[in-house]
């Protein structure tokens, strides 16, 4: 059976591409076509509509989508968490600068989220609002940047975000569109290896093991769903595995990142600390610690989701969205 | 006394339409048809890091992007997801109208609209847009296609020239014997031509 599979070109896109590549899908009689799409509005579009039979996608973008919230409808199931973490706020030379002070960042990320507070609130009164950018309404990235400017004693109101597509960072960062952004791997890793910005905090430190991306399903492969979640899941484990990383790194340089950026794409799998606080960038986790069955991860996600203003607390909504929930484990 | 159709036109002139298209043809293509139904302004917006700034500023009614554009998560944001926020722009999908989305979709085209601007005034946007995005569609497929037929004929000619050459045979010989081959391995003449090429290139 041959299925259209999409992704967006991510370090958290492995177990789909892997899937394919390494034969799994095949030893499930599946052939995996793999797009890369060029945004999550077109990739969840294309899900909604068919022309997608499943995909790698931000999971509240997932949730959003099968609820409803955000473009066609769909019918759409997580079919299994691919991963935890990965993301990171990374300011512009300026505003870290600003936000590090004469005493320069301390190890605990609170300390950078008050001191972030203090410059915001300042340049908010001078009516020049930090502006950061995010990939999507419906990503962890929104309620990181949410939940850290909380922890400075911040109102995430008082910050502008708008949505900074990450092939655009670099430039939104050195031309002063944007203060900062929270993206994924590899993309911190590319605005400090392009000198533009630092990165302040990590999204594993300021909520940690929140669900990243899921693998979402289609309803109208039916059972197909099974063997294919099923070779997903396979794929992700394989990824997990450090002996693999080398291989890892090179086959998703070659299908997501070209070799330019083969480096930096290991470094995000690396964990190693770039940031000059001696705390670890990455944290990216796939396979086991991913794909477990954690119902308390869509309860984050709800509760984030409902913070955000982006759903109304409904009993009948979030009964709806746990039954979207690994309905094939 | 019939002033109505004067009323439409009237404010189809007052829309203000953004086009956003990593293809410049493309989007020119969108443009003229746009135009040419009366559209009042149409601006093509470059698909870079600012657009959230240039969409702000012209304070379109409708913005057309293709699908293929990165840019769309912005829009998706400036459309506000939040319902608490009373944002001015807000997404056009008409869930009652699902032909005429996956219509849209197959052509590659989304569209984000001003709040409030009746959903027939859309229609008639989406509707140029489908037809001139198709057109652009089939234009490039023909010219694939045209530009295939080319390459295959130029690789059949130095085929038959090398049979030519080789076995002095005539030109007409020369075309029969390469149609026998493709026929007899149900492989199209071109395979057979290029398979010929590559060998003299390989052994010449």
């Amino acid at each position: 059976m041959r299925l259209q599979i999409g992704y967006v070109p991510l370090c958290d896109a492995a177990p789909v591409i892997l899937a394919q590549e390494l034969g799994y899908a095949r030893e499930e009689g599946l052939d995996l076509d793999l797009s890369a799409e060029p945004s999550w509005a077109t990739l969840r579009d294309r899900l909604a509509l068919g022309h997608l039979d499943g995909a790698h996608m931000l999971a509240p973008l997932a949730l959003a989508s099968a609820l409803g919230l955000s473009g066609p409808p769909s019918d759409l199931a997580i079919g299994l968490p691919l991963s935890l973490n990965g993301n990171a706020i990374t300011l512009s030379n300026a505003l870290s600068a600003a936000v590090a002070g004469e005493d320069g960042f301390g190890a605990d990320w609170r300390g950078v989220a008050r001191a972030f507070a203090r410059v915001a609130t300042a340049r908010r009164q001078a009516g020049k609002p930090v502006t950061l950018g995010i990939v999507h309404p419906f990503s962890c990235h929104t309620y990181q940047v949410r939940l850290f400017a909380q922890a400075g004693g911040l109102d995430p109101a008082a910050l502008r975000t708008v949505v900074v597509p990450p092939q655009h960072g670099v430039e939104a960062l050195s031309r002063g569109l944007v203060d900062g952004f929270c993206a994924g791997a590899p993309w911190n890793e590319v605005a400090m290896a392009a000198g533009v910005g630092r990165v302040v905090a990590l999204g594993a430190e300021i909520a940690p093991d929140a669900p990243e991306k899921v693998f979402a399903v289609s309803g109208r492969i039916g059972e197909a769903g099974v063997p294919l979640v099923r070779a997903v899941a396979r794929a992700g484990l394989w990824c997990a595995d450090p002996d693999h990383r080398d291989e890892l790194v090179h086959r998703l340089g070659r299908r997501a990142h070209r070799d330019r950026e083969l480096g930096l794409v290991a470094r995000a799998f690396e964990g190693k600390g770039v940031d000059g606080t001696g705390r670890a960038l990455g944290h990216l986790h796939l396979g086991e610690a991913a794909q477990a069955r954690a119902p308390e991860r869509l309860d984050w996600l709800l509760r984030e989701m409902r913070a955000a203003g982006q759903i109304d607390a409904d009993p009948a909504q979030e009964a709806a969205a746990r039954a979207l929930y690994r309905p094939f484990a | 006394m019939n002033p109505a159709p004067e009323r439409a036109a009237m404010t189809e002139s007052s829309l203000t339409v953004a086009v956003i298209d990593p293809s410049q043809a493309r989007a020119a293509i969108l443009e003229e048809g746009l135009r040419a139904a009366g559209i009042g302004r149409i601006v093509v917006l470059p698909d870079t890091a600012d657009l959230q700034e240039r969409v702000s500023a012209l304070k379109p009614d409708v913005v057309v992007i293709h699908l293929e554009s990165p840019s769309r998560d912005i829009l998706e944001q400036m459309s506000g997801v939040s319902r608490h926020a009373g944002r001015p722009v807000a997404m056009f999908v008409d869930r009652s109208d699902t032909t005429m989305m996956e219509a849209a979709v197959d052509a590659g085209i989304s569209a984000y609209v001003v709040d409030g601007l009746r959903p027939e005034r859309i229609k008639s946007i989406i509707d140029i847009a489908i037809l001139r995005f198709n057109a652009f569609a089939r234009l490039q497929r023909e010219l694939s296609e045209a530009r295939g037929e080319l390459a295959d004929r130029k690789l059949i000619e130095r085929a038959k020239g090398i049979l030519m050459n080789l076995k002095g045979l005539s030109e007409d010989e020369a075309y029969r014997q390469l149609r026998r081959k493709a026929m007899n391995e149900k492989r199209k003449i071109a395979d057979i031509a290029r398979a010929i090429v590559t060998t003299a290139d390989l052994l010449g």
